[in-house]
C-alpha cells in the first residue's frame, strides 16, 4: 500500500472558492482557508501602506534638509510604518495568513479545532486595524511604535508632536493581541487534537513545528503586551503614575514590560518564516531535509530562549550592569539553534536535485539575508560594542535584515510556493524570478548601506542630517550612504509592483495549476488546487511528507504525481 | 620594534588627528576606543569567515546540484549525529569567547576612575546643558584632553540618550534618576554629540559639540564661560546674545522662517506693539501694564522664558520647555537685549560690527581690568 493514500482531488466538482458564493459567504466563512486568504489580502493591505510609509522616510533621507517631509510628518511616518509593519503585518503575516490556509491541510484536518474563534480572530485583526485608522484621524502619533514612556504619557499641553491617536493607537495594538492569542490558542489545540492516525509529532512537517513553537510564545507573552498597554491607557488618560517619574513612575520599568513582550514577538515574526524555508528548501531541491529533529527542536529551544533575553534592547538604558551582563550571556545562547537550521538547510541543498523556482530563490535569499541578519546579531549582543551601535542605523538595518529579508521574504517565499494551491492558477515564472532578483538586490542596497551609517555614528529616527548640525566630513558619509540606501528602496519597491502585478494577472489568465507543481511531499500537495471546501473526504494516509521517491515529474501537466505502480509492488 | 600599524597611529598623533576605526568605525578619539574596536574586528572577521563558508558553499550546491524538473536526488542520509554535534558545539564555543571579550570590554567603559572630573548634565527638549564645578553653565562640552571625564546626567522631560561616536559612548538619559558616563579624550578637535534616544519633534536637531581643549585653553575658556557675563559692558548686553541663543536656535529662527517656535525677527517689535496673539483669543496688548499679567515687554519675554505654558503663541504648540533657574536674570536681559538689537547681527545670528563679537568685548574688558591692576 501507497503511504500517501490516494488522492482526494476526485471527491467533489467544486473547490472552497467555489464552494458557496456571495460577500457574506466570505465574511461569516468558517473555512480555514478563506480565513486565510482573507487575512492573506488585509495584511498585504497593510504591507502595501506601511511600505508607502517607509518609501516616504526614504524619499526624506535621499538629500538634507527638511525638503518632503516636516520633521512632524518624519516622525509620524517612521511610527506608522513600525507600528503597522510590526503588529499588523509581521505577527499575522505568517502564522494567521499562511498558517490559517496550510496548517490543517498539511496536517490532515478539515479545519482548525475552533473555527468560530478563527473567525474572530480575524475580525478583531479588522477591528485592530481600524483603531490604527482611527488614531491617524484623531491627529496620529508620533511616540515610535514602542510608544517608551514618558514621551507617550505627557498631553498635548507640552508636547509639540501629534499625540491625539497615542489611545487609540495603544487600544488598536491591544485588540490585535488578543488576535494573535486566539489564533495560537487554536492553533496549539488543532496540533494537539486533529491530527489524524499516522501523524505522529516527529511525521508533521518542520512548518507545524514552528507553528506550534510561535503559538506558544503567542500565547504566553502576548498577554503581557496587553497588560502593558492597558496600564500606559490608564496612566495617560487619567494620569495615575506607573511609568511616570513626575508622578513617581518608572520609565525603565515600561521598558522592561515592553521588551518582555516585544523579544519574543521577533520569534513570533521569524520562526514561522524559518518553518515555510525548511519546507521549501527541501520541496525544491527534492530531497529528505537534513536533520529533522535537530530542526524541530531547535524551534522550541529558540521559542523558550526567546522569553529570557529581553534586556539585550536596553544595555543603555541605565539598567544595571550586572543585568547587562546576564543578558548579554543568554543572548548568545538564541544563536545556536539558529546556526543549527542554517548548517541544515545547507547539507539539505547538498546533492540535492535543485530547481530554481520562484519560491526556491526566494529561499535562497533568505538564507543569504538571514546569514548577515544573524551574524550581525553578535555585534549587537555583544556589551561592548552594542553600546555604540545601539539606537543607530546599525540597529535598524540588522532589525531589517531579520525582520522584512527573512520573516517577510520567508512569507513571500511561502507564497509562491503556496499561491497555485490557494488560487488554482501558475503565475508567470519569469517575471516571478525577476521580481524576486529586484527584490534582493533592492533590499541589499537598503539596508547594507546602513550598517555602515551605524557604525559611522548615524542615529536613528532622525529626520534630517545636514553639513550645519554635524560635521562637514560625518555629513559627506551620511549623504552618500543614505543616497544609495533609498535607490536600492525604489528598485525593492520596484519588485514588489511587479510581484502585485503578475500575481494579480495569474487569477485570472495564469495557466491552470497542477496538483502537485512542485513535487512536494506534504499532505496539501494531495489535495486538489484549490482544494476543496473540507479538504479531505477521509483522513488521509500519513507518511513521511519528506520523502519524494514516489514522486515522478510529468511533462503533460508540467506538475508531479505519485508512481502508482511502484506503491504498490515496490519496497 | 616598530610596525607599520603602530608608525602609521604615530604620524597621526604627531598630526594631531585620531585614528580611524577598523570597518566604517568613526575615529578613535578615547582611551576606549580602540579596545571597542578591537572586539568590533574580531566579531567582524568571524562573520565574514562564517558568511563567505555559507555564500560559498549555497553558490557551489546551486551550481552543482541544479537539475531539471524530475531528476531524482543523489540524496544523503537523513541525518548525521555526530555532524549535529558539530556545528553545535563550534558555534557555542565562539560565542562564549566573543561575549567574553565583549563583557570586559563594557566593565572597562563602565567603571568610572576614581578622581574623574564631573560634569553636570541636564538634557530637555532639545539642548543639552553642561553645568561645570567652576559654575560654568555652557550648550557645548569642552573637556580637557588626557584627563578622565565623567558626565552625571539627568533629564528634565523625556528619555534622551548622550551618544559621542568618536568615544563610543552611548548612555540613556533618564528622567527621574541620575546617570553617568565617563571618557578620556586622547586628541583634540571638535566631536560631534547626538541624542540617540528618540525624543519628540527636534529629536533630529538635539546634538552640539564636543571639543577636546589642552589644560591650559580648556582652564581659560571655562573660567570665561563663567565670568563673560560680568565683563558685558551694561549697555551692550546684546553682545552675549548668540551665545545664549545657542539653546534656542533649534527651535526660534532669526530669519523669519517658522520652526517649532515663533521666530525672532521682529519679535520684539511685536511685543512691544502688543499685536501677538494668544491660542485663548486673548491679544497681548490686553495683558501688558500695571496690575495686569505682564508689567511692560520686558516682563512678557521673562515670564516666556520661566513659564512658557502660560500664555502660547497662536499657531504654535506649547513645545516649549522651562528654563527657570536655568538662566541668571542677567542672561534672561542679555537674551532681551539681544531681540531689541538683531539688525545688529546677520540672520545666523553673526553680529555685522566686529566690535560687537562677545570675544572681542571680553579681551578688552580683561586688558583693562589688567592695566588698572
Amino acid at each position: 500500500m501507497s503511504i500517501y493514500g490516494d488522492s482526494t482531488k476526485a471527491s467533489s466538482g467544486t473547490n472552497y472558492l467555489t464552494h458557496t458564493r456571495g460577500f457574506l459567504s466570505w465574511a461569516l466563512t468558517l473555512d480555514h482557508k478563506r480565513i486565510g486568504v482573507m487575512y492573506l489580502v488585509s495584511v498585504l493591505t497593510a504591507f502595501f501602506f506601511a511600505g508607502m510609509a517607509a518609501m516616504a522616510l526614504r524619499l526624506e533621507l535621499i538629500a538634507p534638509g527638511e525638503w518632503f517631509l516636516s520633521q512632524d510628518n518624519y516622525n509620524q511616518m517612521f511610527t506608522v510604518h513600525g507600528a503597522l509593519m510590526v503588529f499588523l503585518v509581521l505577527i499575522p503575516a505568517v502564522p494567521a495568513a499562511m498558517g490559517n490556509f496550510v496548517l490543517p491541510i498539511m496536517l490532515g484536518a478539515k479545519d482548525v479545532a475552533f473555527p468560530r474563534l478563527n473567525l474572530f480572530s480575524y475580525w478583531l485583526w479588522v477591528t485592530g486595524a481600524l483603531f490604527f485608522v482611527l488614531a491617524l484621524l484623531t491627529g496620529g502619533l508620533d511616540t515610535g511604535w514602542t510608544f517608551y514612556t514618558p514621551y507617550s504619557i505627557e498631553g498635548d499641553d507640552h508636547m509639540s508632536g501629534a499625540m491625539g491617536g497615542v489611545i487609540p493607537a495603544l487600544t488598536g495594538a491591544f485588540v490585535l493581541g488578543f488576535s494573535s492569542i486566539f489564533t495560537g490558542l487554536n492553533f496549539i489545540v488543532t496540533i494537539h487534537r486533529l491530527r489524524p492516525p499516522g501523524m505522529t509529532w516527529f511525521r508533521m512537517p518542520l512548518f507545524l513545528w514552528a507553528i506550534y513553537a510561535t503559538a506558544i510564545i503567542q500565547v504566553m507573552a502576548t498577554p503581557i503586551l496587553g497588560i502593558t498597554l492597558a496600564l500606559l491607557i490608564v496612566e495617560r488618560a487619567f494620569g495615575i503614575g506607573i511609568f511616570n517619574p513626575a508622578l513617581g513612575g518608572d520609565p525603565v520599568l515600561y521598558q522592561h514590560f515592553f521588551w518582555f513582550y516585544s523579544h519574543p514577538a521577533v520569534y513570533i515574526m521569524i520562526l514561522p518564516g524559518m518553518g515555510i524555508i525548511s519546507e521549501l528548501i527541501s520541496v525544491h531541491s527534492h530531497k529528505h531535509i537534513f536533520g529533522y529533529r535537530f530542526i524541530a527542536f531547535s524551534s522550541v529551544a529558540i521559542a523558550i530562549f526567546g522569553f529570557l533575553v529581553w534586556g539585550h534592547h536596553m544595555f543603555t538604558s541605565g539598567q544595571s550592569p550586572l543585568m547587562n551582563i546576564m543578558f548579554s550571556a543568554i543572548t548568545f545562547s538564541v544563536s545556536i539553534p539558529s546556526a543549527i537550521k542554517v548548517f541544515n538547510w545547507l547539507a539539505t541543498l547538498y546533492k540535492g536535485s535543485i530547481s530554481l523556482n520562484t519560491p526556491m530563490l526566494y529561499a535562497l535569499s533568505f538564507l543569504f539575508i538571514f546569514t548577515i541578519g544573524g551574524l550581525t546579531g553578535l555585534h549587537l549582543g555583544t556589551l561592548a560594542t552594542d553600546i555604540h551601535l545601539h539606537d543607530t542605523y546599525f540597529v535598524v538595518a540588522h532589525f531589517h535584515y531579520v525582520m522584512m529579508g527573512s520573516a517577510m521574504i520567508a512569507m513571500f517565499g511561502g507564497l509562491h510556493h503556496w499561491w497555485p494551491k490557494i488560487t488554482g492558477r501558475m503565475y508567470n515564472e519569469t517575471l516571478g524570478r525577476i521580481a524576486c532578483g529586484l527584490v534582493f538586490f533592492g533590499f541589499n542596497a537598503t539596508f547594507f548601506t546602513q550598517f555602515i551609517l551605524g557604525s559611522k555614528g548615524m542615529p536613528r529616527r532622525y529626520a534630517d542630517y545636514s553639513a550645519e548640525l554635524m560635521g562637514a566630513e560625518n555629513f559627506e558619509i551620511f549623504h552618500f550612504w543614505h543616497f544609495w540606501s533609498t535607490i536600492g528602496s525604489f528598485v525593492m519597491a520596484l519588485g514588489f509592483f511587479l510581484m502585485l502585478g503578475y500575481l494579480v494577472h495569474s487569477m485570472f489568465k495564469g495557466r491552470q495549476a497542477p496538483d502537485n507543481p512542485w513535487g512536494g511531499g506534504s499532505l496539501e500537495w494531495q489535495c486538489s488546487s484549490p482544494p476543496p471546501h473540507d479538504n479531505f473526504s477521509e483522513p488521509p494516509t500519513v507518511g513521511d511528507c519528506y520523502d519524494y521517491s514516489m514522486l515522478e515529474w510529468d511533462e503533460k501537466i508540467q506538475g508531479y504525481h505519485r508512481r502508482e505502480e511502484a506503491a504498490t509492488s515496490g519496497e | 620594534m616598530m610596525t607599520p600599524a603602530s608608525f602609521i597611529s604615530m604620524l597621526a598623533l604627531a598630526a594631531g588627528s585620531p585614528p580611524m576605526g577598523p570597518f566604517g568605525m568613526p575615529e578613535q578619539a578615547s582611551t576606549i576606543a580602540a579596545e571597542i574596536d578591537f572586539v568590533y574586528q574580531v566579531i567582524t572577521w568571524v562573520c565574514i569567515f562564517f558568511f563567505v563558508l555559507i555564500v560559498f558553499l549555497i553558490v557551489v550546491f546551486v551550481i552543482k546540484y541544479s537539475k531539471p524538473p524530475g531528476t531524482k536526488a543523489e540524496g544523503t542520509a537523513t541525518h548525521n549525529t555526530p555532524l549535529e554535534v558539530a556545528w553545535t558545539v563550534i558555534p557555542l564555543i565562539l560565542v562564549i569567547g566573543i561575549f567574553y571579550v565583549g563583557m570586559k570590554g563594557y566593565i572597562n567603559m563602565r567603571n568610572a576612575p576614581l578622581g574623574a572630573y564631573e560634569i553636570n548634565v541636564i538634557a530637555r527638549q532639545w539642548s543639552w546643558q553642561f553645568n561645570y564645578p567652576n559654575g560654568a553653565t555652557i550648550s557645548e562640552l569642552k573637556v580637557p584632553r588626557g584627563r578622565d571625564i565623567k558626565l552625571i546626567m539627568s533629564s528634565q522631560d523625556v528619555l534622551h540618550s548622550l551618544f559621542i561616536p568618536s568615544f563610543r559612548v552611548k548612555q540613556d538619559v533618564v528622567p527621574g534618576r541620575l546617570v553617568t558616563l565617563w571618557f578620556n579624550a586622547t586628541h583634540e578637535g571638535e566631536y560631534d554629540l547626538y541624542c540617540a534616544e528618540y525624543c519628540g519633534q527636534q529629536h533630529s536637531t538635539m546634538l552640539t559639540k564636543v571639543l577636546v581643549l589642552e589644560e591650559d585653553e580648556f582652564a581659560r575658556q571655562i573660567e570665561e564661560d563663567r565670568v563673560f557675563m560680568d565683563m558685558l559692558p551694561p549697555d551692550r548686553l546684546y553682545v552675549a546674545g548668540p551665545r545664549l541663543y545657542a539653546r534656542c536656535k533649534s527651535c526660534h529662527s532669526l530669519d523669519g522662517s517658522t520652526m517649532t517656535g515663533p521666530t525672532w525677527k521682529g519679535l520684539w517689535e511685536k511685543t512691544v506693539s502688543g499685536e501677538t496673539v494668544f491660542t485663548d483669543g486673548t491679544t497681548l496688548k490686553d495683558l501688558i501694564g500695571e496690575g495686569k499679567m505682564f508689567m511692560n515687554p520686558e516682563d512678557y519675554i521673562m515670564q516666556s522664558i520661566a513659564n512658557p505654558q502660560q500664555k502660547i503663541v497662536m499657531n504654535f504648540t506649547g513645545a516649549m520647555p522651562t528654563f527657570q533657574g536655568m538662566l541668571s536674570p542677567l542672561e534672561v536681559m542679555a537674551l532681551t537685549d539681544f531681540m531689541k538689537n538683531l539688525d545688529k547681527f546677520d540672520e545666523k545670528g553673526v553680529p555685522k560690527d566686529p566690535e560687537d563679537e562677545l570675544q572681542r568685548v571680553i579681551d578688552k574688558a580683561k586688558e583693562a581690568e589688567e592695566s588698572s591692576n
